[in-house]
């Protein structure tokens, strides 16, 4: 049997900046859900469920922090869950959402959420936590250190350079300059990323994504629901999630099952996602890419998971100018996470802005023609991920 | 119904009470995945997805489900996590199912109490500004709750002691080896008092759990021709404000809407009349008496008539919490998990001990937070369509 089409209607992206100090936690989340609802043209009393889209409890240092978001959803006395899969929640809500509506529950559903990393103290500190308490936590592991190990063995494996990396820098800077809903917008040079302060080799500080506040929101709906109100909406036509080991340790050295410079869970979404969108060839059927990647390394093997290169071949080609806006497979043409990482949503804005760009919405970084669209999040200790094809 | 496949459960393990520190918590979420599986007559390898929940505060770390997602199997497959609570992971499977995109689910959740003090770390789920100061805990406004309850319905704190005795002598024969509360009114009512109008005995000790189930759809079933399942015929999931001030605690409108949603997808409109028995939430015997109403049972005004005839005992028309519920035993966070899945035991007729003969259809109620905020009801039954039983 098939399972209802799901549209996108809606979006909602609240202004992302370092303290959003004029906003309490709870005001973030009804930011963008305002917005997504505008945008949707409906009311609070159209929404028939809210899937919760928050991270770890502690970056806002709430417990069940989605308990205080319920009524800025609006979602008293209705369907209401709350999801979390570390830094892909984002893009599991939405997945979340979809099920809602692919199960036949549910005709329109809202996801929503929001995050206050900016002022949280230290999102390291924080992320420490998300490791064993007895082995891993003590080294102590964090989530740069842990991706600039991946990031030396993309280095050993695939000649990747500090250079290339600094690439990816100055490309998602310059997209990010075109779009007025990223963080960090100023553009700046191979130079000038190379000159910044090592945090944690050979991660340097421009390699890094800034700690955002803000909030993010997205409406979907049955196809049926889309057609009897004559809507506009663009389409999810692929979703699919894989996970890898919690220990490190068991993605290095020989007979593992993987290499922790790779990310073959992220791969295993993407086939996932592409098997049920139809999608044999993603370097020829995909238009744009909204690739979650933190730091600037692991853009790199974003592109390789989701078969935009062939493994280890993507530094070369970004160098040719293959993943800038104008390219052949523009990444990132918002700026990405490494311009704007409010947690909590930060995947959901990825398809998102995927939907935009297939939408023809996404205003001054708009990809010209982009009608398929990727996205994916990453969680945990690179651990879980979530891809997802958007389409016209 | 209106989803795209029927899913059913096909597979439960319940760890109600789990004592002494042999195992790590990832054994523990490994020995109870496994047992769900084999119940299920599967391996991890029947397995399409996952869906897990544990709360970061109770476990002690930052995204519980990271430790957890090998020992659950989730290493190459798709895990996602509820936090909010354990039985929104049997929604999400359930739905999960019911797309047609997965034939089976896998649903985890698990409750440990090795933190300092379990009031404190809920203590931090209340809002930072106003009720976290109060100090406010889950007893605190459970108990706040009772108080309403009883000011609205005067024979409320009498029927409490009775919903208390009556679960407690089923959580005895249910789990004898495990059962450690008294069913004696005399010692409740002698109990010190911990926050009015609660005395110690009328909340049973948190304990530590886990609890698996495994889900599969319709297509699943017959062609692996599964032992009758617990099919799903209805679901219903509902919040409530979070602030206690916007809400009348004497009244439970989350669960009254959660109820409708699951009795209009099972087509019920005599709920008590139509199913063999029910498992409640009841973290105090207070949230049983509120259940009663909001998933139309009866009136508060039937009650106390009802009780004295023995409608919600064991024997009785419409048996409630014959596994004894949580004022028998009570691992915290997957309580409301464990509801779900003692009412699919028993509609699968593999509740052991306390099997309810015959039984063919059920209700079951999960609650989490601060004085029943987040209301779960799922409505199962041996028949995949047509009446209940």
């Amino acid at each position: 049997m098939t399972s209802p089409r799901v549209g996108i209607i809606g979006i909602g992206q609240s202004a992302f900046r370092s303290r959003r100090d004029d906003a309490s936690y709870p005001d973030l989340v009804r930011e963008a859900v305002a917005l997504a609802m505008r945008d949707a043209n409906v009311e609070f009393d159209d929404l028939e469920a809210v899937v919760y889209s928050l991270s770890p409890d502690a970056m806002v240092g709430i417990g069940n922090a989605e308990r205080l978001g319920v009524d800025a959803v609006g979602a008293r006395n209705k369907r209401f869950l709350r999801i979390n899969t570390g830094g892909a929640t984002g893009i599991s809500s939405v997945a979340a959402a979809y099920y809602h509506i692919a199960s036949g529950a549910c005709d329109i559903v809202l996801t929503a959420g929001a995050d206050k990393v900016g002022e949280c103290g230290d999102s390291q500190t924080v992320l420490n936590k998300i490791w064993d308490p007895t082995y891993e936590r003590q080294l102590p592991l964090g989530t740069i250190n842990m991706l600039a190990m991946s990031g030396v063995r993309y280095m050993h494996h695939y000649g990747m350079t500090e250079e290339d990396m600094a690439r990816v820098v100055v490309k998602n800077r310059r997209h990010a300059a075109l779009n007025p809903n990223a963080h960090l917008r100023k553009e700046t040079t191979i130079e000038e990323v190379m000159a910044s302060r090592y945090i944690s080799w050979p991660i340097k500080l421009f390699d890094c994504c800034p700690q955002s506040s803000g909030g993010g929101a997205m409406v979907l709906a049955s196809e049926k629901y889309i057609r009897e109100r004559k809507l506009d909406a663009v389409w999810i036509t692929g979703v699919g999630h894989c996970s890898e080991t919690y220990y490190l340790g068991d993605r290095m050295g020989t007979g593992f099952t993987a290499d922790h410079a790779d990310a073959f869970a992220l791969r295993n979404a993407f086939t996932r996602a592409y098997r049920m969108a139809g999608i044999t060839n993603p370097r020829e059927q995909v238009d744009v890419a909204e690739l979650y990647s933190p730091f600037s390394n692991t853009e790199f093997h974003a592109i390789d998971a989701a078969g935009l290169a062939e493994v280890g071949r993507s530094p070369a080609m970004l160098r040719e100018g293959y993943f800038q806006i104008g390219g052949k497979t523009p990444v990132c043409p918002s700026g990405g996470t490494l311009c704007t990482n409010a947690i909590a949503v930060t995947a959901m804005m990825r398809i998102a802005e995927a939907a935009l760009q297939v939408w023809g919405r996404a205003g001054g970084h708009q990809v010209k023609g982009a009608r398929v669209g990727i996205a994916n999040g990453n969680g945990g200790d690179h651990q879980f991920f979530g891809a997802m094809v958007v389409e016209a | 119904m209106p989803y795209n496949i029927q899913p059913g459960v096909i597979g439960c393990a319940i760890e109600p009470s789990i004592s002494g520190v042999r195992r790590s918590l990832e054994e523990i979420i490994y020995d109870i995945a496994q047992a769900a599986l084999a119940d299920a007559r599967l391996t991890i390898d029947d397995i399409d997805g996952i869906v897990v929940a544990g709360n970061d505060q109770y476990d002690g770390r930052a995204i519980s489900i990271m430790a957890a997602s090998g020992s659950v199997g989730g290493v190459d497959r798709d895990i996602l996590s509820t936090p909010s609570a354990s039985e929104h992971a049997f929604v999400l499977g359930a739905l999960r199912v019911a797309t047609g995109q997965f034939r089976t689910q896998l649903v985890v959740a698990w409750s440990p109490t090795e933190a300092h003090s379990l009031a404190e770390v809920q203590r931090l789920a209340a809002d930072p500004y106003y009720h976290r100061r109060l100090p406010l805990d889950e007893l605190s406004s459970h108990a706040l709750q009772a108080a309403a309850l009883g000011h609205a319905a005067t024979d409320a704190d009498e029927l409490a002691l009775s919903v208390i005795a009556k679960n407690r002598a089923q959580g005895a024969h249910a789990y004898p080896d495990l059962c450690t509360v008294t069913a004696n009114t005399d010692a409740i009512r002698a109990s010190r008092p911990i926050r009015w109008p609660l005395r110690e005995a009328m909340v049973a000790p948190a304990v530590s759990g886990a609890v698996a189930m495994v889900l599969a759809g319709a297509d699943f079933v017959a062609e692996r021709r599964s032992e009758a399942p617990a099919w799903i015929r209805g679901m219903g999931w509902a919040t409530e404000a979070s602030f206690l001030g916007d809400r009348d605690l004497s009244r439970a409108p989350g669960l009254e809407a959660a109820a409708a949603q699951a009795y209009a997808e099972a087509g019920l409109t005599d709920p008590a009349g139509a199913v063999d028995l029910a498992e409640v939430a009841d973290d105090t015997p207070y949230q049983e008496l509120l259940a009663y109403e909001a998933l139309r049972f009866c009136p508060r005004g039937q009650w106390g008539r009802r009780m004295a005839e023995g409608t919600f005992a064991r024997g009785g028309r419409l048996p409630v919490n014959l596994s004894g519920g949580a004022q028998t035993l009570n691992p915290v966070y997957c309580t409301g998990l464990i509801r779900i899945a003692e009412v699919a035991n028993q509609v699968r007729g593999r509740a052991g001990r306390h099997q309810q003969p015959n039984a063919r259809s059920g209700i079951a109620h999960g609650a989490s937070g601060f004085a029943m905020q987040y209301n779960t009801v799922a409505v199962l039954s041996r028949m995949p369509t047509g009446a209940l039983s």
